[in-house]
């Protein structure tokens, strides 16, 4: 259960509710704390209702405007986190619309109960008994994912799509890292931006997804010229795969209109293996990131998979395609009735591919020839000693059915399931660029600043700091040379050793020698002079650099405790 | 990186900080002190502080130059609706105020310094709607919002009011946004929860977007999921600068500046000249009575008051309390006496 993605489905209720004639307002817990009382939700309702924020509050001037209004049209309050709220002004909340009811009739919204008597734990009785309350269950967070990923990934949406490289690492974010859904919908975004900002011709991604066939006409009405167009789809690694000699208008076209076909060949297939495996818990975005896996689909690996999950040696989640498999696999097991039903599915699914279409007419009609069968058996009366053979005979027919269903949705995975990422000119849809995702969704400040410090050369490329051997040398940035110093020591640092350590590297190694002693008072004075100007320097340069630690957060300055130490706080790559 | 490789280098991590702490634990730890460096007078410190040398000026100004070719982006990030979070070491003020007044030449924008040692919030955000509602007068939304046209001074109105202006429902294209450039968000003056949860809210009204730059290495636990995905829905860029930490470093003390009245007297030096003058001279009337009664444990407020008043420093008793209560004179009130 996660607030944020709460957060989300409210604001969306509200919008539906808006869009639908309501007059809605958003409440949270920030309306409802000790220090504003009931005057601070009240504000809040007339600052969203009336667009005026009065003071004294007062819910008289929502009455008048409720009536004003002349409203048929309800009054919906949304309180998106009342376990966060404070009890006692909530409950002075209920008991006041509960007095002004026949004025304003207001329908409260609110959430989320974390524990069935949640609202027995927030609100005393006599605020309960105002409350006619309905209860709704949001769908779990995974039942979620899977609605977006069908509508938004797997059926036609605005035609971006994301690679397979790119679906796994969102997976693995929402399932191990941050587990929200609303930070799987923010990094589609940003990879929607990234694309569209970085690929010139996604600008008939809109186009092509509302089944405009003219996509050529389209790029050119954008403003790009044929010749520019060509000469930057014949960089796509894709097209340079396929070795494409010469690119007219009608080939790109044509290649666009295959590139559809198979993505909706891909599409029918995917959502026929989520229908088998929906009530076994198969989940759609598990099932996405081996649908468009192009390595499995190159390497041929679904036979091979198919077999190895046969082997008693290796565990499922060693085998790639697993969840395939697995939902091939549930349909051996379905009975007549069953069958029935997800063959229905997939003829409805498949109505636009008239090669796997058929063969599910196909199958369906056996499969009611075969319901025929069984039942005019079940009328005509047979002698007992035949009722166990014929009974045989049935589940073995239907055991049939059930292989011959399986091999087809085998084939279907086998010769119908293209990823997009070997079709060509997949790269105009398709986002693959993982790593700048990861940057730009997730930052990581704590290794990065890290490795700027410890390997700075990269970024400033000067030749200066170059050091076959790791040596630290006296041009480096003072800072970097300080942080690797502090790399020697343990979790504390001396910080008469480190300035030591410090300045034997700043130091040149001539400066190192004395200057031999001069006769002369004055010039004597001068070198002394020109000594603590160097050791004022690297004092300095010591001091900012333990500055710029403790800024970065790297170092904790000494304490009273200990004096002579500094603490590092992170410990190296 | 894939999955595996962020498990690998998570327990890296774990393994350096283990071996760290035992190297510290079992190694003979060293015995010299701070003091046993011979470290200069303080003032010939500071003034070399001021004029160090700056190392690979060039190479910084080519990778600070370097980023320019990404201000495009940035802004087409912004128009997303995105907050850009730059991190990186080094000092990005110059880089990003840079980036806010030439590609955002065109928006009004704010800027907040959050290495400051305290900031008030709330004069921002009362800055950003009067901007705001100058911006709406000369696009004439006024009377569309059913806003009257003389209405409540911002400067009165509540946090709840003012942020809910700044998240008027007519933010379209054609509008312009308010581009507000927060130098250090994870910084001294802002660190706090409130202010955090201020800025977050802010952030996620229609007519704000936000710039911001961190650098501390556990910025990222300032916000909850709830403020980095729905509010300030922060877009990172790595912009590394290695540009030195000036203002950033000014209100740190030196590590090696000797003596911690010496210290004291400097921040105090700097506090008091931030006062006004009739505040320094409240300070300089409570100084003199310190100097000539030295045995005394502190001079009566009511004198203080009396005398204050006597030159026309302040009106009222109120007004005494403001310059005495102010943050980071408490301490020097309590050295003083």
């Amino acid at each position: 259960m996660e607030f944020v993605d709460d957060l989300l489905t409210f604001e969306e209720l509200g919008k539906h509710l808006k869009y639908q004639g309501c007059h809605v307002a958003n409440l949270s817990s920030l309306d409802f704390t000790a220090k504003n009382g009931v005057g601070g939700c009240l504000r809040s309702l007339l600052r969203q209702f009336l667009m005026s924020s009065l003071d004294p509050a007062d819910i008289s001037i929502l009455a008048s405007w409720y009536r004003e209004e002349n409203c048929n049209n309800p009054v919906v309050v949304i309180i998106d986190d009342i376990e966060r709220c404070c009890g006692s002004v909530l409950s002075d909340f209920i008991l006041m619309l509960s007095e002004w009811v026949i004025k304003i009739p207001v329908i409260l919204i609110m959430g989320v109960a974390t524990t069935l008597d949640a609202p027995r734990n927030i609100l005393p009785s006599n605020a309960l008994r105002c409350l006619c309350p309905f209860e709704f269950t949001l769908g779990t967070p995974a039942e979620r994912m899977d609605a977006v990923v069908e509508a938004v990934l797997v059926k036609p949406c605005s035609g971006f799509i994301i690679g397979h490289k790119v679906a796994v690492f969102m997976r693995n974010y929402f399932v191990s890292q941050d587990g929200t859904l609303t930070s799987f919908i923010r990094a589609l975004k940003i990879a929607c931006t990234q694309h569209f900002y970085t690929e010139p011709l996604s600008v008939i991604l809109l186009e092509f997804a509302s089944e405009e066939d003219n996509l050529v006409f389209e790029i050119e009405r954008h403003g790009l010229s044929p010749e520019v167009i060509w000469k930057h789809v014949f960089e796509f690694p894709s097209c340079q795969r396929v070795k494409l000699n010469k690119l007219t208008s009608e080939s790109l076209a044509h290649a666009f209109s295959e590139l559809k076909r198979l993505q909706n060949q891909w599409r029918a297939v995917v959502l026929c293996l989520y229908v088998t495996g929906k009530g076994e818990k198969v989940r759609l975005l598990d099932l996405f990131c081996e649908a468009i896996d192009p390595e499995s689909y190159n390497q041929g690996e679904f036979d091979t998979n198919m077999k190895a999950e046969k082997d008693p040696v290796l565990s499922s989640s060693q085998i790639k395609g697993h969840v395939i498999c697995k939902a091939v696999r549930l349909v051996r097991d379905l009975s007549t009735a069953q069958l029935g039903k997800l063959l229905k599915m997939w003829e409805n699914l498949t109505v636009g591919i008239p090669e796997i279409n058929g063969k599910v007419k196909e199958l369906l009609s056996l499969l009611n020839v075969e319901d025929g069968k069984s039942s005019k058996k079940d009328l005509t009366v047979t002698p007992r000693r035949h009722t166990s053979r014929i009974q045989l005979n049935i589940e073995k027919d239907s055991k049939s059915l059930s292989d011959k269903a399986a091999n087809l949705i085998e084939c279907m995975v086998r010769d119908y399931m293209h990823p997009t990422e070997c079709i060509p000119f997949h790269e105009i849809f398709c986002f693959k660029d993982v790593d700048k995702l990861q940057l730009a969704l997730i930052g990581d400040p704590r290794r990065g600043i890290q490795v700027d410090l410890l390997e700075f050369q990269k970024l400033l490329c000067c030749r200066c700091c170059t050091s076959s051997s790791n040596a630290l040398l006296p041009s480096m940035h003072d800072t970097s040379i300080m942080y690797k110093l502090a790399q020697e020591h343990g979790d504390l640092i001396n910080l008469h050793d480190w300035y030591q350590s410090f300045k034997s590297i700043v130091l040149c190694p001539n400066s190192k020698r004395k200057p031999r002693q001069s006769p002369l008072p004055k010039k004597r004075k001068g070198i002394k002079e020109a000594e603590s100007q160097s050791e004022a320097s690297i004092q300095a340069r010591f001091c900012r650099a333990v500055t710029e630690l403790q800024i970065t957060g790297l170092l904790r300055m000494p304490s009273k405790r200990r004096p002579d130490f500094a603490q590092r706080v992170a410990f190296g790559l | 990186m894939d999955f595996n490789a962020a498990e690998e280098e998570e327990f890296g991590f774990s393994r350096n900080y283990f071996l760290a702490k035992e190297t510290g634990s079992s190694g003979k730890k060293s015995a010299r002190k701070l003091s046993d460096i011979n470290v200069v007078d303080e003032q010939e410190l500071r003034e070399a502080s001021a004029n160090i040398e700056p190392k690979h000026q060039n190479d910084v100004a080519d990778l600070i130059n370097s980023y320019k070719s990404l201000y495009p982006k940035w802004v087409f990030d912004l128009r997303c609706g995105f907050g850009l979070l730059m991190y990186g070491f080094g000092s990005k003020k110059s880089l990003i105020e840079d980036f806010a007044s030439t590609a955002l030449a065109e928006h009004s924008i704010v800027v907040i310094n959050g290495y400051l040692q305290s900031i008030n919030i709330k004069q921002v955000i009362i800055a950003l709607a009067e901007i705001l509602w100058e911006q709406l007068k000369l696009n004439r939304k006024v009377s569309s919002r059913g806003l009257p046209k003389v209405q409540q001074p911002f400067s009165s109105r509540s946090m709840d009011d003012l942020l809910a202006f700044l998240d008027g429902p007519e933010m379209d294209e054609k509008d312009s946004f308010i581009c507000v450039v927060v130098n250090n968000i994870d910084g001294p003056g802002l660190r706090d929860t409130e202010t955090q949860q201020y800025l977050a809210r802010l952030a996620s009204c229609s007519y704000i977007r936000v710039v911001a730059s961190i650098d501390h290495v556990n910025a990222p636990l300032l916000w909850d999921k709830k403020m980095v995905h729905a509010q300030f829905n922060w877009y990172w860029y790595h912009v590394p600068t290695f540009a030195p930490y000036k203002v950033e470093g000014l209100f740190l003390p030196l590590i090696l500046a000797h003596g911690s009245s010496k210290q004291s007297a400097k921040t105090a030096l700097i506090v008091l000249q931030s006062l006004t003058p009739n505040a320094q001279s409240v300070f300089r009337i409570l100084a003199e009575y310190q100097l000539s009664h030295p045995d005394d444990e502190g001079m009566a407020i009511d004198d203080l008051y009396s005398i204050s008043r006597e030159r026309f420093l302040v009106s009222s008793q109120d007004c005494l309390y403001i310059p005495l209560t102010k943050e980071g004179l408490e301490k020097l009130l309590s050295e003083m006496s």
